[in-house]
């Protein structure tokens, strides 16, 4: 890597992370902390994360990541931070071709007209590490092939420790820290994961393997001879956006079940397999007019220890049965912690989790305002440690029940599980 | 119709012989001297003075389902009976769980009971079902019938008592209980979740509708009680099949404790079927009004739901039971030395069974 790039990388987070430190200790802003004016405070997280928003968008790739990773853990961050970083997540500006054609020619050792009798130039979508191309091998068949930015994992390392570095500042000077390095640790992680597009292929097999012929889940092809770990040539497979109520309807789909087959297709992962594609957001979903639910990116799949899955539906059947002594036994067994071993915490947070139902009652639907309530409470008792796993579960089922909702349904966890009892 | 009619005796009508009941008194527990405490975990119903089992909510749900009982037989209705012969048997056998328990191969077992009491456990979804407008959808009125009251307090103590209320568990925790004493808490089988939601060629599908003629949640309604009372009718063998299996002293650690448990479920099980069996009934002595003012005899709705219920779980369940028992045998039996011999006895204890040719619902022209 050059020092240009590496200083100025560095002094971008630095600058960041000084504006940040100083937003917030400020003695106005520690006044209005004081004084428990909550619009001021918002407006404060609101400054720091979109100070924190620019420069992920300046510096693209790993800090995007990171971002995408905040907006994830509502448990963590307060809330206005985790609305502003959310953009994150909306496309990335793509890389030139040339930088395309440049990966994907020393990726696989050829040139591309080699490889492919055509190749899109405009990507069909681009994201945080990587964008997709539509394009046709020598023998006609048409593909999706995804490339990695250049210099991603270089930058990785240098990025990684800057940001670390910003947290130990940050964690020594500040009386009542936010626990940033564990969760750093957990984007550290997940980003070697993503990284390694022959890692996704490998997930993408293993999540085939779950769905027999005929089930109706559709887990595109890999063709390995055409990937690498920063190309990954896949079969091309459309279909409808799975939010896109109009064209379902249009193409004689029924919403409700459309629903309830995404809904059994991941308690299906999660709960029986214990390995799930853990980004099912609406861009990953696509319905075919069969009927055949489209299930793409494995980028990040997540192997659920042992007994976790039968764990959440004790958490689940608990809430249903309003059986408190059972949700606490739950969510110990799920591996939530409390620092003193006092579990009363984990009952509040319990109660505030089914008080956020409809009828208060858990009715086998985790909404986003549950999941929020989940987050907030254990935000205001900062000596609870939640699980990673739990953490991308309830993403998950944030995700379908944002879905379900957008088509006029609702997302219940446990009538997906039933569907087979 | 029936060959073998359903054991009822247990019902004792009310002495005042009403007809109506709030939704708490069908909730009504009564008095326990003693609590039911299943393996440390607090359940419901309790004991009396005598040491007699109770079963939960009762005190007023039982005289309420006699009286409704005779009500409709005094009016000349006909209580609708299943016939035994068409319950199938539990797989594997009691014969060829204790074999493999002698073998130690103990999988299947918990496995089995696991998927019991994760399946009681979904019992409560009955308190979702939606009732129709029955002023609406029957021609004759229904005040003081177990219909009336399927949405207050029937549906809800059904739902307790399979999946446990607050602090009691149900029968899903009494399975389980049942299950941990015998076995002295043996390590659940990781593949129980994949078993109920299916191996293969399960998706969402609309439930195919069998008279579109009528309301929509009426049918959806008369579908679901039928549904669940067969099912509370088929559990007739896995009861017999778990009381023999867990009160057996050579392969049950505490074979008294885990049997009664499965006693005592069984007990509590008697008037869901009754209060399914007597709001069915009542159903099919009515006349149903259709969505376009037209009418039909609810027997032909009852009866030709319950016919093709019976037609499919008589005929296709019991080899998907086998199908997915045999799976699990076989990944049990691996790395067995005796294996084989093991496969061997276990198809020469099989039961051989096979559905009656009627179900004794049949329309009225196959009848005929």
């Amino acid at each position: 890597m050059k020092w240009p790039t590496l200083a100025w990388r560095t002094w971008r987070v630095a600058r960041t992370g000084v504006f940040i430190w100083g937003l917030y200790k400020w003695p106005s802003a520690w006044q209005a902390w004081g004084e428990g004016d909550s619009t001021h405070r918002d407006r404060v997280h609101e400054r720091a994360a979109q100070a924190v928003l620019d420069c992920a968008l300046e510096m693209r790739g790993v800090i995007i990541k990171t971002c995408q990773a905040i907006a994830t853990r509502s448990d963590v961050f307060p809330k206005p931070f985790v609305e502003v970083l959310k953009q994150c997540h909306d496309s990335v500006p793509a890389c030139d071709f040339t930088v395309v054609r440049q990966v994907v020619e020393e990726e696989l050792g050829k040139p591309l007209d080699t490889l492919f009798a055509e190749f899109d130039r405009e990507p069909l979508a681009s994201a945080s590490l990587a964008q997709v191309h539509r394009a046709r091998l020598l023998d006609g068949r048409e593909v999706a092939v995804k490339v990695q930015y250049p210099g991603l994992e270089d930058l990785v390392g240098l990025d990684l420790t800057n940001v670390q570095l910003a947290c130990r500042i940050y964690e020594y000077f500040d009386p009542q820290p936010i626990a940033l390095l564990p969760l750093l640790k957990e984007i550290t992680d997940h980003l070697e994961m993503e990284l390694d597009f022959t890692r996704e292929a490998d997930n993408a097999d293993r999540v085939r393997e779950i769905f027999g012929e005929g089930e109706g889940v559709v887990v595109p092809k890999i063709y390995r001879e055409w990937s690498s770990r920063r190309v990954l040539t896949m079969e091309l497979v459309e279909g409808i956006k799975i939010t896109d109520a109009t064209a379902l309807e249009a193409a004689g789909l029924d919403l409700e079940l459309v629903v309830q087959d995404l809904m059994q297709i991941f308690v299906r992962m999660i709960f029986a397999a214990g390995f799930f594609q853990a980004d099912p957001h609406p861009g990953n979903l696509m319905v075919q007019p069969n009927r055949d639910t489209v299930v793409l990116d494995y980028g990040l799949c997540k192997q659920l220890p042992d007994g976790f899955g039968m764990g959440l539906f004790e958490l689940l059947f608990s809430m249903m049965t309003v059986n408190e002594s059972a949700m606490v036994r739950a969510f110990t067994e799920l591996g939530f912690q409390t620092a003193d071993g006092d579990t009363d915490v984990l009952l509040m947070i319990a109660r505030r989790m089914i008080g956020r139902s409809d009828t208060g009652r858990f009715e086998g639907e985790f909404t986003e305002e549950m999941t929020d309530e989940l987050f907030e409470a254990i935000r205001e008792n900062p000596l609870v440690d939640v699980p990673t796993d739990f953490v991308l579960v309830g993403r998950v089922f944030t995700f379908l029940s944002g879905i379900a909702h957008t088509l006029g349904h609702r997302a219940n966890v446990l009538a997906a599980m039933g569907a087979g009892a | 119709m029936s060959e073998t009619p359903l054991h009822t005796d247990h019902l004792n009508r009310s002495s005042d012989s009403r007809t109506d009941y709030s939704f708490e008194e069908l909730l009504d527990d009564g008095q326990y001297a003693e609590p039911l405490i299943a393996n440390g975990v607090r359940c419901h119903g309790g004991f009396d003075e005598d040491g007699r089992y109770r079963s939960p909510r009762t005190r007023h749900r039982l005289p309420a389902i006699a009286t409704w009982q005779a009500a409709l037989q005094e009016s000349g209705g006909e209580l609708l009976e299943i016939s035994k012969a068409l319950i199938p048997p539990q797989y594997p056998n009691v014969d060829q769980a204790i074999l493999l328990c002698r073998h130690g191969v103990r999988d299947p077992v918990v496995r089995a009971l696991t998927v019991i009491s994760v399946v009681e456990g979904f019992g409560a979804v009955i308190r979702d079902v939606k009732l129709p407008d029955f002023d609406r959808s029957l021609v004759e009125p229904i005040e003081g019938t177990a219909l009336a009251h399927l949405g207050q307090g029937l549906f809800e103590a059904h739902a307790r008592d399979e999946a446990g209320w607050g602090e009691q568990g149900g029968h899903k925790q009494m399975w389980e209980a049942a299950r941990d004493l015998a076995f002295e808490n043996p390590k659940i089988p990781q593949d129980v979740l994949m078993r109920i939601m299916g191996g293969g060629g399960r998706r969402a599908r609309k439930r195919e509708r069998l008279f579109p003629q009528i309301d929509e949640t009426l049918e959806s309604m008369i579908m679901m009680l039928s549904n669940v009372l067969l099912v509370e009718i088929f559990a007739e063998q896995v009861f017999s099949w778990g009381h023999a299996v867990l009160s057996n002293p050579e392969i049950s650690a505490e074979p008294d404790r885990a049997s009664a448990m499965v006693s005592y479920i069984q007990s509590d099980e008697n008037p869901h079927v009754e209060y399914l069996r007597v709001a069915l009934s009542e159903l099919a002595g009515r006349t149903i009004r259709t969505v376009d003012d037209k009418t039909l005899p609810g027997r032909e709705v009852v009866f030709g739901m319950l016919h093709a219920l019976l037609s499919q779980m008589t005929r296709t369940r019991p080899e998907e039971q086998k199908d997915q028992a045999q799976e699990s045998l076989h990944a049990a039996l691996q790395g067995l030395e005796n294996r084989q011999s093991i496969e061997e006895e276990f198809r020469s204890l099989e039961t051989v069974w096979a559905p009656p040719a009627t179900t004794g619902f049949e329309p009225l022209s196959a009848e005929l």
